[in-house]
C-alpha cells in the first residue's frame, strides 16, 4: 500500500533534517533543518489521516505548521540577539553553556 | 439521652477544668466533684430501664454513629455495665468529694480535677461501650489518664519514672486487645458485643487465643503478674489517684473485660485455666509480697493486686457473678482503706512509712474506724462485705473443678489477714515513732518529706470533707454484701440475665465448710499478727521489733522476686542494647554511611561526566537523533515480531 | 499515482539534501522552497487541500521570507558566518556513522513491516475540490471549529507568546529602565529645563 512508502519517505527525510542539524555549523542551515523535520512529521500525519479517513491528522498537521513557525521565530530572533553579541554565529563558539 | 448525659457530663468538668484553672482555684474540686455527682444520680434513675428485658433487648442502648460497615457505635447500659457505672461515679464522686481536701493547699488542684474527670469519662467509655473499638478507646484513654495522674507531681523524678512504667506496660495490654480485634474482626466481620458473642463458634481455632490476647490486655490493665510491676510504683501518684483508679476502678477493667466477654471464656477451658490459674498466682504472690513491705501504699498496692488476683480467678474459673460481686464489695473497701491512708499520712506531712507511724489511732479516728470495718471486710470476717464475695470467689473455683486455685484462695485469705493486721497494728496501735532516728526503726533511707504545701497552714480543708467520705465508705465496706446472701440473692438475680443461671453439681466440701476453712486461716493469720505487732510486750518493743523485721527479711521478698530485675534483665537490656546498636554503628555506619556515599559518588561521577557537557549544540542534538533511532528500531521490531 | 510519487519522492529528498549541503544559507533557503513546493504537492495527492494550500502561504510565503530577512540583516555585519575551528569531538565521526547504520537499519525494518491496512473510520472520498468530502476546505474548518476548537484557541495563545517573545528578544535594543525610573528622569530634565529658562 502507498502508506507504508510514504512512511518511508517521511523517514528519509526527517533523517536528512536531522543530519543537517547535526552536520551543520550554520545557525540559520540548522533551523532550515529542523523545519525540514517539521514537515516530515507533517507528511506523516496526512498520509495516515488519508489511509484512515480521519480529519484529525489534518488537524494535528495545521497546529504543527503553526507551533513550527512560532519556533521558527524565536529561533531567528536568537540567532540575531547572537550575532549582536559577537562577531559571528558559528553555533560551535556559542558553547558557553557548558559543565 | 440519659446515657449522654451520664457518659459526658464528667467530660465536661474535664473541658471546664482544663479551660478555667486558673480563674476557678478552688471551686474547680467543687465543679468537678459537683458534675460526677449529677452522672450518679442519672445513673441511678436509668436503674429500672437497664435492668428490665433479656437478651438482645436487654438494658438501654444509645447510637452513636455508624462506622465500618458490620457494626455502629454505640453505648450500653446492662446489669455489668451498670455496676461498673455505680461504682465509678459513686465512689468516684466520694473520692472527688476527698480530694477536694486533699488537694486543698496544691496550686495545681484544677489541672488535678480536669485529670480526675477526665479519667471517669474514660472509664465511662470503656464500660458503657457496646463493641470493642469503644471500649479499646477508653482503654486507651484510662491509660493515658493514670499517666497523667501518677506523675501528677511532675517534680519528682521517680512519680515520672513510675508514670511512664505504667504507660507502657498498659500499652503492652492496648497492642494485644488490639490484636484480639483484628482476629474478630477478620473472623467474624464485626466488632459490636451482641454480634461477636451471637457468633462465637465462627471463631474456631482462633478463640483460645482472642481469649489470649483479651487476657494479656486485662492482665497488663488489672496488674496481673507478669504484668504487675507497674500497679505499686503508680503509688508515687496523689493518694485519691491510687484509690480511684488503681484501687477502685481502672484495675478492675480487666475484670470487666473478661465478664464482659464471658461467652467467649464459656466456650474455651483453656482460657478459663490460663485466666484462673494468673488470677489465682497473682493472689497468693502478690499476698505474700504484702507482707514485706512498709510503705502503707504499698501494701495497699500488693493487697490490691492480690484482691483483683481473686477477681480474675473468679471470672477465669467462670464464676462471673462471683468476681464482680468482689469487684463492687472490693471498690468500697480499698477505697475506703487508701482514703483512711490518706488521712493518716496527710496528718504526718506525707510520710508513708508505716514504721514512722504508730499510735495514730488517737489522732485520726475517723481513719482508725472507717480502716478497722475496711481491714475486717477484706479479710473476709463473717458479717462483713468482703465475706460474701471472697468466699463465692474460692468456693466458685472448687465447684467448677479445680481444687489448685482453691487451694491458693483459702491460704491467700489467711495472708491476707496478716498484713492487713500488720499495717493496721503498726499504724495506729503504740507509740508514735516518727520523732525516733529512722535508722532505729530500720528505715536506713528516710525519704525527704516533699511536701507540695508551698502555703503549708494558711488554710484548712474543713475536716469534714475528708472525713465523710471515708465514713460512707466504711459504712459501705460493711453492708455492701448483704445483698449477696445465699444462692438466690438479690445480686445473683440481678445477674441472672447477663450471665445466666448454672447449677453446679455438690462437690465435697460443701460452701458452709469452704467458709469454715476461709475463717480457721483468718483466724491463724490475726493471731499471728496479734502475736507479732499488737501484745502489750511487742508494742513496748516495737521499734526494736521492726528493726529486726527489716534486717531479717528475705532478699527475694525485698527484691519483689527479681521481676524488675528479669524484665530489666529480657526487655530492657536487650532493648537498649539495640538502641546502642543503631544509635552508635547503624546509623553512622550504615544510614550516614549510606548517605555520604551517594555524595561521594555522585561527585566523583559529576568529576568525570561533566565534560559531557560540552555545550556544544550539535553534540546535543546527535544525542537526541541517537536516542530517537533507538525508539524506531525498538518499534520497527516489535512490529516485525507481530 | 504511484509514478507521480515516486517522481515526487526523488525530488523531495534531492531538495532536502540540498537544504543540508548548501554552501551559503540563501542556497538552502533556495532548496527548502523547492522541498515545501513538492511536499505541497504531495499533500494535495493526499486529498489535503486546504493544507497543502497553508504550505506554501504559511511556509513559503511567510517562514522562508522571515529566513531570507535574517540573512540579509546578518550579511550587512562583518563575516557573519565565517566558521571558527570544528570543535566536535573525535568522537563524533563514529557515532554520527554509528547513527547511519541505525538509520539503514530501521529503514530496513520498516520496509520489512507488513503492509498496514487501512481501518476506514469514514469513507467520503470524492473528487478533488469538491464540498463536504474527505480533505476539503468545508470539512477541514467544521472539525477546526467543532472538536478541535480547544487546541485551536490553544494554538493561538501559544503564537501570541511567541510574538511577545520575539519582540522581548530582539525588539529593544536599548537597555530596559522601568517607567518609574524613567518618569523621575523625565521631571528631573523638565524641571532642570525651566530653571534653564529662569535664567535666561
Amino acid at each position: 500500500m502507498m502508506t507504508a512508502n510514504y512512511v518511508a519517505l517521511a523517514t528519509v527525510i526527517f533523517f536528512i533534517g536531522a543530519a543537517g542539524v547535526v552536520v551543520r555549523r550554520n545557525p540559520l542551515i540548522m533551523l532550515m533543518s529542523i523545519e525540514l523535520m517539521w514537515n516530515a512529521a507533517n507528511l506523516l500525519f496526512l498520509a495516515f489521516a488519508r489511509a484512515w479517513y480521519n480529519n484529525a491528522g489534518h488537524i494535528f498537521a495545521f497546529l504543527v505548521i503553526t507551533v513550527a513557525a512560532a519556533e521558527a521565530a524565536i529561533g531567528l530572533a536568537i540567532v540575531v540577539v547572537v550575532f549582536r553579541s559577537r562577531t559571528n554565529v558559528d553555533v560551535d563558539e556559542v558553547a558557553i553553556l557548558k559543565g | 439521652m440519659m446515657l449522654l448525659v451520664i457518659w459526658l457530663l464528667p467530660l465536661l468538668g474535664a473541658i471546664v477544668n482544663f479551660a478555667f484553672g486558673p480563674q476557678l482555684k478552688r471551686s474547680a474540686g467543687i465543679i468537678g466533684s459537683a458534675l460526677v455527682g449529677v452522672s450518679l444520680i442519672a445513673t441511678l434513675a436509668e436503674w429500672a430501664p437497664a435492668t428490665t428485658g433479656a437478651g438482645a433487648t436487654l438494658g438501654v442502648r444509645q447510637h452513636l454513629f455508624a462506622w465500618m460497615p458490620g457494626f455502629d457505635f454505640g453505648l450500653l447500659l446492662d446489669p455489668l455495665s451498670l455496676i461498673w457505672t455505680l461504682i465509678i461515679t459513686g465512689v468516684g464522686f466520694l473520692i472527688l468529694l476527698y480530694s477536694i481536701g486533699y488537694m486543698w493547699s496544691d496550686e495545681a488542684i484544677a489541672r488535678f480535677f480536669a485529670y480526675m474527670d477526665l479519667f471517669v469519662f474514660a472509664m465511662l467509655t470503656l464500660v458503657l461501650s457496646d463493641n470493642f473499638v469503644g471500649l479499646l478507646v477508653g482503654w486507651g484513654l484510662v491509660g493515658l489518664a493514670s499517666y497523667f495522674l501518677i506523675g501528677f507531681w511532675f517534680f519528682k523524678p521517680t512519680a515520672v519514672a513510675a508514670a511512664r512504667k505504667a504507660f507502657v506496660i498498659n500499652v503492652v495490654g492496648d497492642v494485644a486487645i488490639m490484636f484480639a480485634i483484628f482476629i474478630m474482626f477478620a473472623k467474624i466481620g464485626s466488632l459490636s458485643f451482641s454480634a461477636v458473642f451471637a457468633h462465637v463458634p465462627m471463631l474456631d481455632g482462633w478463640l483460645f487465643w482472642t481469649c489470649t490476647f483479651l487476657f494479656i490486655g486485662a492482665a497488663a490493665k488489672s496488674a496481673q503478674i507478669p504484668l504487675h510491676t507497674w500497679l505499686p510504683d503508680a503509688m508515687e501518684g496523689p493518694t485519691p489517684v491510687s484509690a480511684l483508679i488503681h484501687a477502685a476502678t481502672m484495675v478492675t477493667a480487666g475484670v470487666y473485660l473478661v465478664a464482659r466477654c464471658w461467652p467467649l471464656w464459656n466456650a474455651s477451658h483453656e482460657a478459663q485455666l490460663l485466666v484462673g490459674t494468673t488470677g489465682a498466682v497473682t493472689a497468693l504472690a502478690a499476698a505474700v509480697l504484702g507482707i514485706a513491705q512498709w510503705d502503707i501504699k504499698r501494701i495497699l498496692a500488693y493487697s490490691t493486686m492480690s484482691q483483683i488476683g481473686y477477681m480474675i480467678m473468679g471470672v477465669g474459673v467462670t464464676a462471673y457473678q462471683a468476681g464482680v460481686a468482689h469487684f463492687f464489695a472490693h471498690a468500697f473497701f480499698k477505697a475506703c482503706l487508701f482514703l483512711g491512708a490518706g488521712i493518716v499520712i496527710h496528718e504526718l506531712a506525707d510520710e508513708q512509712d508505716i514504721r514512722r507511724m504508730g499510735g495514730m489511732r488517737a489522732r485520726t479516728p475517723v481513719a482508725f474506724w472507717a480502716m478497722f470495718a475496711a481491714v475486717l471486710a477484706i479479710s473476709g470476717v463473717p458479717l462483713f462485705s468482703g465475706f460474701f464475695s471472697k468466699d463465692q470467689i474460692i468456693y466458685g473455683a472448687l465447684a467448677h473443678g479445680h481444687p489448685w486455685m482453691y487451694a491458693a484462695g483459702i491460704v491467700t485469705a489467711g495472708i491476707t489477714t496478716f498484713y492487713m493486721f500488720r499495717l493496721f497494728f503498726v499504724t495506729f496501735f503504740g507509740t508514735y515513732r516518727g520523732d525516733l532516728n529512722p535508722a532505729d526503726v530500720g528505715v536506713e533511707h528516710p525519704e525527704e518529706p516533699t511536701s507540695h504545701e508551698p502555703q503549708h497552714g494558711a488554710t484548712h480543708p474543713p475536716a469534714w470533707i475528708m472525713a465523710l467520705p471515708v465514713a460512707i465508705l466504711g459504712v459501705f465496706s460493711v453492708i455492701a454484701g448483704y445483698v449477696m446472701i445465699g444462692s438466690n440473692s438479690p445480686w445473683s438475680r440481678f445477674f441472672r440475665p447477663v450471665f445466666g443461671f448454672e447449677k453446679l453439681p455438690p462437690v465435697a466440701i460443701s460452701e458452709i465448710w469452704t467458709s469454715v476453712i476461709v475463717l480457721v486461716c483468718v483466724a491463724i493469720g490475726f493471731a499471728v499478727a496479734y502475736w507479732r505487732y499488737a501484745t502489750p510486750e511487742a508494742l513496748a518493743d516495737a521499734p526494736a521489733r521492726l528493726r529486726a523485721e527489716t534486717h531479717r527479711m528475705p532478699r527475694v521478698l525485698v527484691r519483689l522476686y527479681y521481676f524488675d530485675d528479669l524484665i530489666d534483665l529480657i526487655v530492657v537490656k536487650p532493648a537498649q542494647a539495640l538502641g546502642t546498636f543503631f544509635g552508635r554503628l547503624f546509623d553512622p555506619m550504615v544510614i550516614d554511611g549510606a548517605v555520604r556515599g551517594v555524595v561521594s559518588l555522585s561527585d566523583a561521577a559529576a568529576e568525570r561526566i561533566r565534560d559531557w557537557q560540552d555545550g556544544l549544540l550539535r553534540v546535543y542534538a546527535l544525542v537526541v537523533v541517537a536516542g530517537a533511532m533507538c525508539f524506531a528500531i525498538y518499534y520497527a521490531l516489535q512490529g516485525a515480531a507481530r | 499515482m504511484t509514478a507521480a510519487f515516486w517522481i515526487l519522492a526523488v525530488l523531495l529528498v534531492a531538495s532536502a539534501i540540498a537544504v543540508i549541503t548548501a554552501s551559503k544559507p540563501v542556497y538552502s533557503v533556495a532548496g527548502l522552497l523547492a522541498h515545501f513546493f513538492f511536499l505541497a504537492i504531495t499533500f494535495f495527492m493526499l486529498s489535503a487541500e486546504f493544507l497543502a494550500v497553508i504550505q506554501l502561504i504559511v511556509y513559503s510565503g511567510a517562514i522562508l521570507m522571515l529566513f531570507v530577512f535574517v540573512i540579509a540583516l546578518l550579511s550587512s555585519g562583518v563575516a557573519p558566518f565565517a566558521l571558527g575551528p570544528n570543535r566536535l569531538p573525535k568522537i563524533a565521526a563514529p557515532a554520527a556513522a554509528a547513527v547511519a547504520v541505525l538509520l539503514g537499519f530501521a529503514g530496513y525494518a520498516i520496509a520489512r513491516e507488513p503492509a498496514i491496512t487501512p481501518r476506514i473510520v469514514a469513507s467520503y472520498a470524492g473528487p478533488v475540490g469538491a464540498a463536504n468530502v474527505f480533505g476539503s476546505v468545508a470539512d477541514f474548518g467544521r472539525a477546526l471549529f467543532t472538536t478541535y476548537l480547544l487546541p485551536f484557541e490553544v494554538t493561538a495563545f501559544i503564537l501570541m507568546v511567541a510574538v511577545i517573545g520575539v519582540i522581548l528578544l530582539a525588539g529593544e535594543s536599548t537597555p530596559y529602565v522601568p517607567t518609574r525610573k524613567r518618569a523621575r528622569i523625565v521631571e528631573r530634565q523638565v524641571r532642570e529645563a525651566i530653571v534653564r529658562a529662569g535664567e535666561e
